[in-house]
């Protein structure tokens, strides 16, 4: 009966793996990795996080690729952006994960944007003539650091909650990245005082909460719709009226194709600003570095529209 | 596992088994990881795990001989798996409303997703009786209702989702799908119950709306049947704890049915006196990220079940499934690549015979910019042959004497994620008829309703 030694001798093996020991107290998973280096910042050795998505990827447009499924097994906690942004891939991988830790409604399971202080909620019933909306709200709030740092703060909440041994731990660090996010936006704040009332293009309705905090007002996006690529005569627009409205700058994720966007800049003119989708958590970035970089490239924009 | 099993072996087996499952309950106790005993064996000393069960360590002030009193109190019974409720009352929301108050605001807090799909197609075929067996093709000159689907989800409760597909046709309404899966078993396992398309291979599984073609291959409907191989059943699939993804999956289903299990029951109306008489399914697939930009999924399939043609004759379907998605994300991209092969091998036992044949599809389809993709097919069919190596009269397709192949290309234009419109041309060579016939299509989706998840 060699197939039952086969047998035997699998599950033995499988017993052996099942039974190493988990390296860090809580392993998190965040569909983001801004949520991923907002949880690293609170939970620093404490956690094991993991981001599904790269900051280079389209959030709305991710693959559910089964090795995510994989990382979801063993979360003890997924953190997700929530309305609606992850809606196309996250719930299959949920479901296929097997763990009922992270599914919706369990503790181990945290939709960040209770935290957050929404913006462009639809005051009245909307469908998709608008375009690919999310009735909820802009999901794009990770722009803004006092929604990072309210998102924080709620993170380390849900930590304390699921690891309560550490808990002044979280609270403190959630603290601590709080105070140099304000530190930090001070002096942000002071270089970026030129966007005030500003007029920019944008691509994307991703700057809700970025409009929100530095002030300036995004007079058109090169999407016509939220997610229907840019078409000649609605660029045409958006060109007309940005040399009317005298546009500061056109702002592009690096994630969407700048083609029609660099064109459009060529031809106010004005600075292409590209802002980078997320933090680069493989790499070690932290949030609040990726803040600092996207300050310097919205700075840099601002510098060369003054001198061009 | 054989009828007779060696009582050393099957105790064997079984002692794995139970310290396999032991191992998973012990994720209850989720001690830290041990320090001081460390020399105790794996086994014996309860380890904290990542596989299953409640992640936070023991709750605070609590020793494991308190909860193993609990959980004797229980009678034993560790309810693993189970999961913890929010015992908190929702976290205040600094500046934020509940996005409860919002209906649909974050995805799956109305109660019901449910949408839409319609497919149809305008077609023009050559020949006067087009060889289209998938009950979602186009099939005539002229137009055709491909589907009107209605396709709704929603989470039961804690311990299961239920997933229904309800598809109307000019002239009816059937259940395509209607199922539960389980939510919080233990040690990976997840168990779906009621009427389901068996994961057989890559493309059974899926619905129109995920194809990259307007119809089916006809190795599926030659094999399974028009609406490809479902049935009312149980399935069992297991996660393994395995470093890469590895899914093993073993269903048993109804084996009648014209359309759903051809190759089988058929329509024969035959009464099921064991589990002999249905059919089982053994699926393992396997996935290898091979870089951030390049995927590969490989499965290897299985089914056997009883067929109509004698007393215990039994058709056995052994098939194989890649597929290669190369999609890069470390740059701004609309590029995506796919390669998509499968291989089904037939055997089946008819009264003083046993024909084999060979079916297979494979495809390749590149999107070349946000909203334009193109692609394109090759099929083979061969002709079923007896045990002596010569063509056999096939019951099922006794036309079917030689080899059939067919090259189908398209051209799809997306306005939006919810919109399709496709259009395919096709030359269908059948060697059995006078001569090829050519088809084209012009084929418009349109999805309303939830956004529904997509699945790899």
């Amino acid at each position: 009966m060699r197939s039952l030694r086969f047998v035997a001798a699998l599950c033995a093996a499988l017993c052996v793996l099942a039974a190493a020991p988990a390296l860090a107290a809580l392993n998190v998973v965040t569909t983001l990795p801004d949520l991923a280096a907002l949880t690293k910042a609170v939970g620093g050795d404490l956690v094991k996080v993991q981001s599904m998505a790269l900051g280079t990827q389209d959030p709305h447009r991710v693959d559910a690729k089964p090795s995510l499924a994989l990382a979801l097994r063993n979360a003890d906690l997924l953190v997700c952006v929530g309305l609606d942004l992850e809606v196309g891939w996250l719930p299959n991988l949920q479901t296929g994960s097997r763990n009922p830790r992270i599914q919706q409604g369990s503790p181990g399971f945290l939709n960040a944007s209770q935290f957050v202080r929404l913006l462009e909620v639809p005051p009245t019933k909307v469908d998709r003539s608008e375009g690919d909306v999310h009735p909820g709200g802009n999901p794009h709030y990770l722009y803004d650091p006092r929604q990072g740092a309210a998102v924080a703060r709620g993170i380390a909440e849900r930590l304390a909650q699921l690891d309560s041994k550490n808990a002044a731990t979280y609270r403190a660090n959630a603290a601590k990245l709080t105070a140099d996010l304000d530190a930090a936006r001070v002096e942000w704040e002071k270089r970026l005082a030129g966007l005030k009332g500003a007029p920019v293009v944008a691509f994307h309705r991703t700057t809700a909460y970025l409009a929100d905090w530095l002030g300036f007002d995004p007079i058109a996006f090169l999407e016509p719709k939220p997610g229907i690529p840019p078409n000649p005569s609605h660029v045409a627009g958006v060109l007309v009226l940005a040399r009317q409205r005298k546009a500061r700058m056109v702002l592009i994720e690096s994630y969407y194709n700048d083609r029609e966007a660099k064109m459009l800049a060529n031809m106010i003119p004005a600075p292409l600003v590209i802002l980078h989708g997320g933090t680069d958590f493989r790499a070690g970035e932290t949030y609040l570095q990726h803040i600092n970089e996207m300050v310097g490239n919205l700075e840099k924009g601002l510098n060369a529209g003054k001198g061009g | 596992m054989s009828s007779v099993p060696r009582r050393p072996h099957g105790a064997l087996v079984a002692v794995s088994l139970s310290v396999l499952l032991s191992t998973a309950t012990a994720a209850a106790q989720d001690l830290p990881p041990p320090s001081p005993d460390a020399g105790v064996p794996a086994s014996d000393a309860p380890t904290a795990e990542p596989d299953a069960g409640p992640a936070s360590d023991l709750p605070a002030g609590l020793t494991p001989e308190e909860m193993a009193e609990i959980e004797k109190a229980f009678g034993g019974n560790t309810q693993q798996g189970v999961p913890a409720s929010t015992s908190a009352a929702p976290d205040a929301t600094p500046g934020g409303g509940l996005p409860l108050s919002i209906p649909g605001a974050t995805s799956g807090t109305n109660f019901l997703d449910m949408s839409f799909i319609l497919d149809m197609a305008a077609a023009a075929f050559t020949s006067k009786e087009p060889l289209q067996r998938g009950a979602h093709d186009p099939s005539r000159n002229g137009f055709n209702l491909q589907q009107l689907e209605l396709s709704i989800g929603s989470v039961v409760d804690p311990y299961f989702r239920f997933d229904a597909n309800i598809v109307y046709s000019q002239f009816g309404v059937e259940i395509e799908e209607a199922y539960g899966t389980t939510l919080a078993l233990p040690a990976s396992l997840q168990v779906r119950a009621g009427q389901f398309l068996t994961r057989f291979g890559r493309l059974n599984a899926t619905h129109p709306h995920a194809w990259d073609f307007v119809d089916q291959p006809f190795a599926m409907s030659r094999v399974f049947g028009g609406e490809g191989n479902r049935g009312l059943g149980v399935e069992l699939s297991w996660l393994t704890p395995l470093p890469w993804y590895v899914e093993v999956t073993g269903s048993l289903t109804d084996a009648t049915g014209e359309a759903t299990a051809r190759s089988f029951l058929s329509s024969s109306g035959d009464r099921v006196l064991s589990p002999l008489d249905l059919q089982a399914t053994g699926v393992v697939k396997q996935f290898f990220p091979l870089s951030d930009d390049l995927s590969f999924m490989w499965g290897l399939s299985g089914a056997t079940g009883p067929n109509p043609t004698g007393y215990r004759n039994r058709t056995d379907i052994f098939g194989t499934d890649l597929y290669l998605r190369y999609r890069p994300i470390t740059e701004a991209s609309n590029t995506l690549v796919s390669l998509q092969v499968e291989a089904l091998y037939r055997r089946r036992q008819v009264p003083g015979d046993v024909l084999t044949d060979f079916n297979s599809y494979a495809q390749l389809a590149w999107r070349f910019s946000q909203r334009w993709a193109t692609a394109a097919r090759y099929e083979l069919g061969t002709a079923a042959k007896g045990e002596d190596g010569q063509v056999a009269v096939d019951p099922l397709d006794p036309e079917w004497t030689k080899s059939r192949d067919r090259v189908s290309v398209n051209l799809t234009f997306w306005p939006t994620e919810f919109s399709r419109l496709r259009f395919q041309a096709a030359r269908d060579n059948a060697r059995w008829r006078d001569q090829a016939d050519y088809s084209a299509f012009l084929a418009l989706e349109l999805v309303t309703g939830a956004h529904g998840a997509h699945a790899f």
